[in-house]
């Protein structure tokens, strides 16, 4: 072997044992999202904080826009209440460092995470093998009460799953309903069944969200 | 930052995250600190982008790796345990074998190629972005003067220097019998 076919092969070895990397889909949504967030702030006055402004304009534009309806068994108000703070929590754990609190895409690490925050213990399915890998979990707060949110991927998508226990009073006029709306981009499901109250929240588009949607009431 | 340039920076800096991950993630040695890195940096160049004159797609990942060098360089000297590069090359010790050696290597055999992915991984920090930018970014000298701040005749200099720590490990390998 001469010098030069040595260094031939030395660098075909090299490449192979330092492949190049590809980002991971989660960190492109990442700096996506944070990249338009820090685009969108550099040219907002600063005289209150960002975020404030944020929160202020996107409540706002809800109180404005809001509508319903569609939400079976439960009032109108109240279900566009609780759509619009889903959509909100939604948008706010699309901003850096909120999305998860729990990062795991194994559902044995993320369920027991939930002990002791909340009291009850959400179901955690993984749908990796159906194209919406789990990403993590979060506690939000919704309804007036602290909350699972289950977070999943789809490409560069990412999936909210909000889920909290059927109060025994309300389960009979809650149950079986469903419903979907869609705000600023944003489409959002709402079912309940079995124990548990659903919303779903992304950007994904509605068709495969649906099936995302079935995967999880069949569990 | 107004729309028009938002969707500038779009189109010339974000195709080259693969690349700023690739740098971050072994410069760093570990996936979440390279995704900080990588996320702590775009948002440094949303920051600068004003002061970016370049126009080509090479500009822009040029640019962005400058970028990323220098975050993960930040992140690693606040990081408690990891320390980059503190070990010193020593050439003496290094250069004198591996040039004059047979260079008759087998690259086939599983003991060579284990030797050389421990071999990159504990280079020193300062040969081991230039082994990343040139062999697998494929970027030129020029470039990675820019990227690395250090002149071109350096970034050679450590290149082949760095080629020849490998050439020894890997010479060394090819001497010890095989289990």
């Amino acid at each position: 072997m001469t010098d030069s076919q040595f260094d031939v092969r030395l660098r075909g070895a090299i490449r192979e044992q330092m492949p190049a990397l590809a980002a991971p889909d989660t960190l492109r949504q990442r700096v996506r999202a944070a990249v338009r967030d820090a685009a969108s702030e550099s040219r907002r006055p600063r005289f209150m904080t960002a975020r404030v402004k944020r929160w202020l304009a996107l409540a706002a534009s809800l109180a404005v826009v809001t509508s319903g309806g569609w939400w079976l068994g439960v009032s109108r108000a109240t279900a566009t209440a609780l759509a619009d703070q889903v959509l909100a929590s939604h948008v706010r754990s699309l901003m850096p460092g909120h999305l998860t609190d729990v990062l795991s895409s194994d559902q044995h690490t993320v369920k027991p995470w939930f002990n002791g925050k909340i009291d009850y213990s959400p179901p955690v399915p993984d749908f990796a093998g159906q194209g919406f890998p789990l990403i993590g979990g979060r506690l939000d707060y919704v309804g007036g009460r602290p909350v699972a949110a289950l977070v999943y991927g789809r490409r560069q998508h990412i999936i909210n799953v909000f889920l909290w226990p059927v109060s025994a009073g309300s389960r009979a006029g809650e149950g079986g309903g469903s419903a979907s709306r869609s705000r600023q981009g944003y489409h959002e499901l709402h079912w309940t069944s079995g124990d548990y109250t659903y919303w779903v929240a992304s950007d994904l588009a509605l068709p495969e969200l649906e099936q995302f949607a079935e995967l999880v009431r069949r569990g | 930052m107004d729309p028009n340039e938002l969707e500038r920076f779009e189109a010339v800096v974000l195709p080259h995250l693969d690349a700023a991950y690739t740098l971050a993630r072994y410069l760093t040695h570990d996936d979440h600190a390279a995704e900080d890195v990588v996320q702590d940096a775009a948002l440094r160049a949303v920051k600068y982008f004003s002061g970016f004159r370049g126009t080509s797609g090479a500009d822009g990942r040029a640019w962005l790796l400058t970028i990323v060098r220098n975050t993960a360089y930040s992140a690693l000297r606040s990081a408690p345990t990891q320390g980059v590069a503190a070990e010193v090359f020593d050439e003496e010790q290094h250069s004198a074998s591996g040039a004059d050696e047979d260079p008759s290597v087998d690259f086939d055999r599983q003991e060579t190629r284990d030797r050389l992915r421990d071999a990159l991984a504990q280079l020193p920090a300062e040969f081991r972005e230039v082994i990343v930018l040139r062999e697998i970014q494929d970027l030129s000298y020029q470039e990675i003067s820019d990227i690395t701040a250090v002149p071109v005749g350096t970034v050679m200099s450590r290149l082949s220097r760095a080629r020849q720590r490998l050439k020894r490990e890997l010479v060394r390998a090819g001497k010890e019998p095989v289990r």
